[in-house]
């Protein structure tokens, strides 16, 4: 009896450490390819930073932005960055909540890409800022009234709770990686140590545990749909056309969802494929991230044809202009370009199956972030160039807006720091909960702990 | 892969065909090119070339017409610059190209043959006499709210000075408010009066700054002088509007709905997310007890 329990503990055990061996392969083998790839983030991140440096000297003049595109390339990077990192919430708490099973092994990705997506959007709005030296006069002078502040403590909050969120279901993992990693250089097992916290997985240690993320799943929730409401409400709080919106709430954290759930696509997918994660992240999963975008984008298009045909139908004469502006002026080619191919088509394509297989729908979903990214462009820029004063003895440049060289560096490389961050955190952490994918496959915590 | 990676690169290409576009050069026709400037080079009609080129084309095109200002702009003192006929010159002022504006409507055509002349002047300073010092004076007529400025030499003999073009200000806020006209030479005297403006609103007191400059003058160097009088509207403060809580109202007037509102769900929030750390803590705690 006793030895039948110990051939099975024995069993368990190796499978255990088998899948411990697998899930930390992408900390332990560095390849080239790896290499190349931090290598050519770093450049696009240097080369940001050599043109902020250039932006810090010479002011927001090396941008194209002048007194009536106020706002850029930079608020529309900040509105996507935003948009990207709600999908933490989505993923990591909405479907779990939900009781969805299949979405566990996704949920460190949703979280960091959340992450990423935050501090790029943090460090972006202060790169927007022409005197980023008065930063603290927000903290200084700011008024409760202003939706800018509401802005800043809630993006602040919801960074916090997504790093909690991240770091929480993590201390088992690492724990494990505490034994596990010995061959790592110093400075990163004494990170292991310290962050586990002395994690044993006592009864009392994981009732706080499950506790602890359980309220936080439930908190994030709703500040993860006021975080994106209230950047909506930077600009449907004002009465410009085209911002002027009732649902402009809805219809960003919709949007948001959509290009989130397109974003931990792409991450699964070259995950899965530098790593050979076949096991873990499965053509199955995939399906069912496909057919959440499907649900998520059919909710994009809902809110679009409400965003765009109820104008259009009353044609108000500014709105009206705004909206012709879209459909048939200036912003036409890049508006049908980002709705068709950026919203409709994929729906259309992902509605069959074999467009929900790994590669069809990682490209689909980089079709989604790119057609999302000009979006918040398209949203950003051709309210602000429809000025509601009349304005005179401008130069007529100031009607246009062209993102400068300096702008585009500078967005590019805070796009490279979320892929960055990405990176950096596969080398560090693993990326698929170990603990829970062991728990999943039977193996008692006993075996885990010991 | 590569086939991933130029897929990948043709997206990138197709969306941003929206964004950029690009425009041609400038095409000056012979005849246009011929137009002969109809201004002399003097003193007179240098400031005036002066004075536009520091209100309209400075900014751009840097102080020293070199280029450095605050946009990428070419110099207007180099070699290859000045090769140009006035005529190309001029044309290129009035039609602009790309971030170059077109000044046709904005400048008479007389300031954009100055501000051509002060462009060779520039580089040939030769061409006008040396600036000297000179002095301002001001004096004030109560009675009659005006100012007048009063240029003499430096020397002890206070020689007036006729025609010196004076440019007087109010002192704003944020910056100088020209008044008077448009030019006011110095008569025989050496002095010109200009009028106090109605309806200026002053400080709290009602006190407003007059402000006299010679500037951007080919025969006199940059001076100024100012003075205070009591001659605006008081500022009345704490208007009805201001002083109740409301959306508008400053930091310490927000209403009480919102603080309330506000207040308690960021309260709430971090309450939880406060408490979540404590149990860090605990967990922490648990842990140690376990080894002993
Ligand atoms: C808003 C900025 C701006 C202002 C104001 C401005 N310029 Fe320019 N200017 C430019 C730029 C930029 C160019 C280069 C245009 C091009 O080549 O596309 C230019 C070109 C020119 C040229 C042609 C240079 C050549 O190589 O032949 C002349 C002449 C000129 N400016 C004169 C002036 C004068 C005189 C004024 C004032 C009355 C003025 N500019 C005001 C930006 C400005």
């Amino acid at each position: 009896m006793t030895d039948l329990y110990r051939k099975e503990e024995q069993v368990k055990k190796e499978q255990l450490q088998e899948i411990i061996t697998d899930l930390t392969r992408p900390m332990n083998n560095t390849g080239k390819s790896f290499k190349i790839w931090i290598g050519f983030l770093l450049i696009l991140i240097c080369a940001g930073g050599i043109m902020y440096f250039r932006q810090l000297v010479n002011g927001l003049a090396v941008t194209d932005m002048r007194d009536i595109a106020s706002w850029g390339l930079y608020i529309s990077a900040f509105v996507f960055f935003v948009a990207v990192s709600l999908v933490g919430s989505l993923i990591s708490a909405i479907l779990t909540l939900s009781g969805i099973k299949w979405a566990t092994p996704l949920t460190r990705i949703a979280e960091i890409v959340a992450v990423a997506g935050l501090f790029s959007a943090l460090a972006i709005i202060v790169i927007d800022m022409g005197r980023p030296d008065r930063l603290l006069n927000i903290f200084v002078y700011g008024r409760l009234q202003s939706p800018i502040v509401w802005d800043i403590i809630v993006v602040n909050t919801y960074l916090v709770i997504s790093l909690l969120l991240l770091y929480l279901p993590l201390i088992p993992d690492i724990a494990l990686l505490r034994k596990n990693m010995g061959h790592k250089p110093k400075w990163q097992q004494k990170m292991y140590k310290i962050l586990s916290l002395g994690w044993q997985g006592t009864q009392d240690q994981f009732k706080l545990l499950n506790l602890s993320i359980t309220a936080l799943m439930i908190l994030i929730v709703p500040v993860a749909l006021s975080i994106h409401t209230v950047t909506s409400w930077l600009f449907a709080s004002t009465l410009r056309p085209g911002w002027d919106s009732t649902i402009f709430g809805p219809y960003f954290v919709a949007g948001a969802f959509m290009v989130g759930t397109a974003a931990v696509v792409i991450v699964m997918y070259f995950i899965r494929s530098q790593f050979k994660f076949k096991e873990y992240i499965t053509d199955y999963h995939f399906n069912m991230m496909g057919k959440l975008l499907v649900l998520t984008s059919l909710l994009y298009l809902y809110f679009n044809i409400n965003e765009y045909m109820v104008p259009a139908y009353k044609m108000k004469p500014l709105e009206g202009e705004h909206i012709l502006g879209l459909f048939t002026g200036d912003f036409s080619l890049m508006f049908w370009l980002v709705q068709i191919l950026g919203m409709i088509l994929p729906i259309i394509l992902m509605i069959f199956k074999p467009f929900r297989k790994a590669k069809p729908i990682m490209i689909i979903s980089v079709f989604i972030v790119i057609g999302a990214f000009f979006k918040r462009f398209l949203i950003v820029v051709p309210t602000l160039l429809h000025t509601y004063l009349p304005v005179q003895n401008y130069p007529e440049s100031y009607q246009h807006y062209n993102p400068t060289l300096a702008e585009c560096t500078i967005t590019a490389g805070s796009v490279a720091a979320v892929a960055l961050v990405i990176s950096l955190f596969i080398k560090l952490f693993p990326i698929i909960p170990i603990w829970e994918t062991a728990h999943e496959k039977g193996i008692s915590n006993e075996t885990i702990n010991n | 892969m590569a086939k991933l990676k130029i897929s990948l690169s043709i997206i990138l290409v197709i969306f941003s065909l929206g964004v950029f576009s690009q425009s041609a050069q400038w095409m000056v026709s012979s005849d246009n090119a011929k137009k002969p400037n109809p201004l002399e080079i003097n003193p007179k009609n240098m400031a005036v070339g002066k004075n536009t080129f520091s209100k309209s084309c400075k900014a751009c095109h840097g102080i020293n017409a070199d280029g450095k200002g605050r946009i990428q702009s070419p110099s207007l003192i180099s070699e290859t610059f000045q090769k140009q006929t006035d005529g190309v010159i001029f044309y290129k002022i009035t039609t602009g190209k790309d971030k170059m504006p077109s000044f046709k409507a904005k400048l008479k055509e007389e300031e954009i043959w100055s501000v051509i002349n002060y462009l060779r002047v520039l580089v040939n300073p030769s061409a006008v006499p040396p600036a000297v010092d000179v002095k301002l004076e001001l004096s004030a007529d109560d009675g009659q709210k005006s100012i007048t400025a009063f240029v003499h030499s430096l020397d002890s003999t206070k020689q007036p000075i006729q025609d010196v073009d004076i440019h007087f200000y109010l002192k704003r806020d944020f910056g100088l408010m020209r008044i008077g006209e448009p030019a006011n030479n110095t008569k025989a005297d050496g002095k010109v009066t200009v009028n106090f403006p109605e309806n200026i609103i002053g400080d709290l007191d009602g006190k407003v700054t007059v402000i006299a400059k010679v500037e951007n003058n080919f025969l006199y160097n940059d001076t100024e002088s100012a003075i205070g009088r009591k001659w605006g509207t008081a500022l009345v403060s704490g208007d009805e509007k201001f002083n109740h809580r409301a959306l508008w109202g400053g930091r310490d007037k927000s209403p009480l709905w919102l603080l309330f509102m506000a207040n308690g769900i960021i309260f709430g929030v971090w309450a939880v997310i406060i408490y979540v750390i404590y149990n860090i803590f605990r967990i922490k705690k648990a842990g140690k007890i376990f080894i002993k």
